[in-house]
């Protein structure tokens, strides 16, 4: 019950679109981020109210996506779910390829990042109490294990597979709910504050991890001409369903902590406010409704519906991040009771600037250019059957029509039987 | 150690701003261009906010001003990851420029709103002050001796006034005062020794009713506003 893996060719038109493409941008982004760094952070929209902007909504989607993505290759490696297995090695690429982006979104956030190094200077000129300091320890481990980790799966040996996975389920995990404690635990930040946070984190981001595993695999089978099994995705897609109705739940728990208790003007000020449609539409609507409505209808049980609904997901679980990060941020403090008068009782606007979008987009596809390189030089598919190979040669034969790519693949074996050679 | 407060009389201030003004000439703070105040990416140390409560035959609008609070226990010290924000022995929290990433966590965790990020490279370069000591010789030239952008400002309650009056034996809370107090034209504003039961803002604390902001967050703060 072998697999074999192989890498792409990488030689097709559409691959060295996408790498120039993606190259393109991501040197526009780092362009920009020269200037941001030499100009000041006025030319990003974060300010004295909202602190933090779109570079750390990349960063803390980008650590969900990863973290999710990891645990989701331990059902592999770990739990020997062997009918996952075609898609463990790219769960962990993506893994990696994501914190990378992750750690890159943080040292563009920062305002000195040449003092960055201040942060790894553990108990001696850091700050243990501060969680970022606590966090840059969880962030490089989890680096360096996810590597290790790629390592072990390539080399095969299932022990240290097992008891390495082990190791990055519990790591992954930490990383995640470390993240959200770093807004769980701001006291002053009134919609921020919740001890269900890093627990909201850590289910976003399995969830998230599902859906962009689930994306990512339809895309890259699509064109990479393999045969998708539609079991694979469908149990996937179930999967999903527990994470978000999870999710679901924690969400409408953190709002009502907030909702119940006296002091809720700046949570009731998020859901009725000027964002509210962020929550509204494009979190809830995005991460809840409109994939459990795709998932639950059982006419809709298809390829193209399910790729459909894990696209939404990925798309909301960044919004809520963004939602979390910037308009949750910019509801004004109540420094003395009373009405606060002025710009320093006024809601804190965010301005989309270029240079900040062309940064985060730059980030964004630096992630995807690493990981298309990484399907090219290192082995994470699993080899093509002789069926599609056949099927490929006939398709080259006859020019393939865009009906033909949206007619759903009926399911395949299981598991591949390794052709002896 | 002296343990450094200010008494601040909400019902002498009268809201006129001299002490913000104050405070930029003397920490040499960047008045900030309209854009920027627009963007509220203007730097400042000292603000004073207008609290209004009630409707119009029976409003209320309290003149609060507010530098930071230099709390016992304060949120900023604990969540900065490298201990650029730091308590003295004396009370006073500090903002050491050679040691901020500017990763603007202490402002997320400021309950009173009391820092600033320098967003562009001001006119105004240099701080007036001195701290931290220039430790050359274990850590080499100090990178930003001049204000640099991409980094957390605050205020500092003119430490260095505190520290050249202990130099040259002048009394604190008397003689030398912060520049806010300095300037205050309603005297609203005292400054002193909140461990020594004879300086002038001890007396005026045990005798007069005094709050502080936001007591529930626990952050103890050492300014202390005496009510109406």
């Amino acid at each position: 019950m072998e697999l074999n893996f192989v890498s792409v060719e990488g030689n097709s038109k559409n691959y060295k679109i996408a790498v120039g493409v993606l190259a393109g941008l991501f040197l526009l982004g780092l362009i920009c981020y020269a200037i941001s760094y030499y100009e000041g952070h006025y030319l990003f929209g974060s300010s004295n109210v909202i602190p933090w902007g779109m570079p750390i909504v990349v960063l803390i989607y980008f650590i969900g996506l990863s973290a999710g993505s990891l645990i989701l290759s331990t059902l592999v490696y770990v739990f020997g779910q062997e009918k996952y297995k075609p898609i463990g090695r790219m769960a962990v690429m993506l893994a990696i390829a994501l914190i990378f982006g992750a750690l890159v979104a943080i040292a563009v956030d920062l305002g000195r990042p040449e003092n960055f190094w201040r942060l790894f200077m553990f108990f001696y000129w850091n700050n243990m109490t501060s969680m970022f300091a606590i966090n840059g320890i969880l962030y490089s481990g989890y680096f360096i294990i996810s590597i290790a980790y790629l390592g072990i799966i390539l080399s095969g040996n299932k022990v240290w597979m097992k008891r390495w996975g082990c190791l990055a389920i519990g790591w992954a995990a930490m990383v995640h709910m470390g993240t959200g404690a770093i807004f769980g635990f701001m006291a002053a930040r009134e919609a921020w504050f919740t001890p269900i946070k890093p627990l909201e984190f850590l289910t976003a981001a399995v969830t998230s991890g599902v859906a962009l595993l689930i994306v990512v695999l339809i895309l890259t089978m699509k064109f990479t001409g393999r045969d998708l099994r539609k079991d694979m995705v469908i149990s996937l897609s179930r999967l999903l369903i527990v994470f978000i109705c999870i999710l679901a739940l924690l969400i409408f728990l953190d709002k009502m902590t907030h909702l119940y208790a006296p002091e809720r003007a700046a949570v009731l000020y998020s859901l009725t406010g000027h964002y509210a449609w962020v929550f509204w539409v494009l979190q809830i609507g995005l991460v809840v409704v409109l994939p459990l409505a795709i998932l639950f209808n059982k006419k809709l049980r298809t390829i193209k519906w399910i790729f459909i609904a894990s696209l939404s997901v990925v798309v909301g679980v960044f919004f809520e991040r963004f939602f979390l990060v910037i308009p949750q941020a910019g509801f004004p403090q109540q420094y003395y009771p009373g009405h606060i008068e002025g710009v320093y009782g006024a809601v804190g606007q965010f301005a989309f600037t270029p240079v900040e979008t062309l940064v985060s987009l730059g980030i964004i596809s630096m992630v995807v250019l690493l990981f298309l390189l990484g399907l090219k030089f290192m082995k994470a598919l699993p080899e093509k059957t002789p069926e599609e190979i056949a099927a490929a040669a006939a398709k080259i034969a006859t020019p393939k029509t865009e009906e033909a790519l949206k007619t759903d693949i009926p399911a395949g074996p299981l598991v591949v039987e390794n052709k002896p050679s | 150690m002296a343990r450094w407060g200010m008494i601040i009389d909400l019902d002498k201030c009268t809201g006129c701003q001299e002490c913000t003004i104050a405070c930029k000439e003397e920490n040499n703070v960047p008045h900030g261009s309209p854009e920027e105040q627009r963007r509220r990416q203007d730097p400042y140390w000292h603000k004073v906010i207008a609290a209004s409560e009630g409707e119009y035959p029976t409003a209320i609008i309290e003149m609060v001003p507010m530098p930071c609070m230099h709390c016992d226990n304060p949120a900023c010290v604990m969540v900065c990851p490298c201990k650029a924000t730091y308590r003295r022995n004396d009370g006073v929290i500090m903002q050491n420029f050679r040691r901020c990433i500017g990763c603007k966590y202490c402002m997320v965790a400021c309950p009173y709103g009391a820092r600033a990020y320098n967003y562009r490279e001001q006119e105004d370069l240099p701080y007036n002050r001195i701290d931290p000591p220039l430790r050359r010789d274990l850590i080499g030239a100090w990178p930003f001796p001049h204000r640099a952008h991409g980094m957390v400002e605050k205020c500092t309650f003119c430490f260095h006034r505190i520290e050249k009056a202990l130099m040259e034996g002048q009394q604190i809370g008397t003689e030398v005062v912060p520049a806010c107090v300095e300037a205050c034209p309603a005297h609203a504003r005292t400054f002193g020794d909140l461990d020594d039961p004879d300086s002038e803002v001890s007396i005026l604390l045990s005798n007069r009713t005094s709050i502080i902001l936001r007591e529930a967050m626990g952050t103890k703060p050492k300014v202390h506003y005496l009510t109406k």
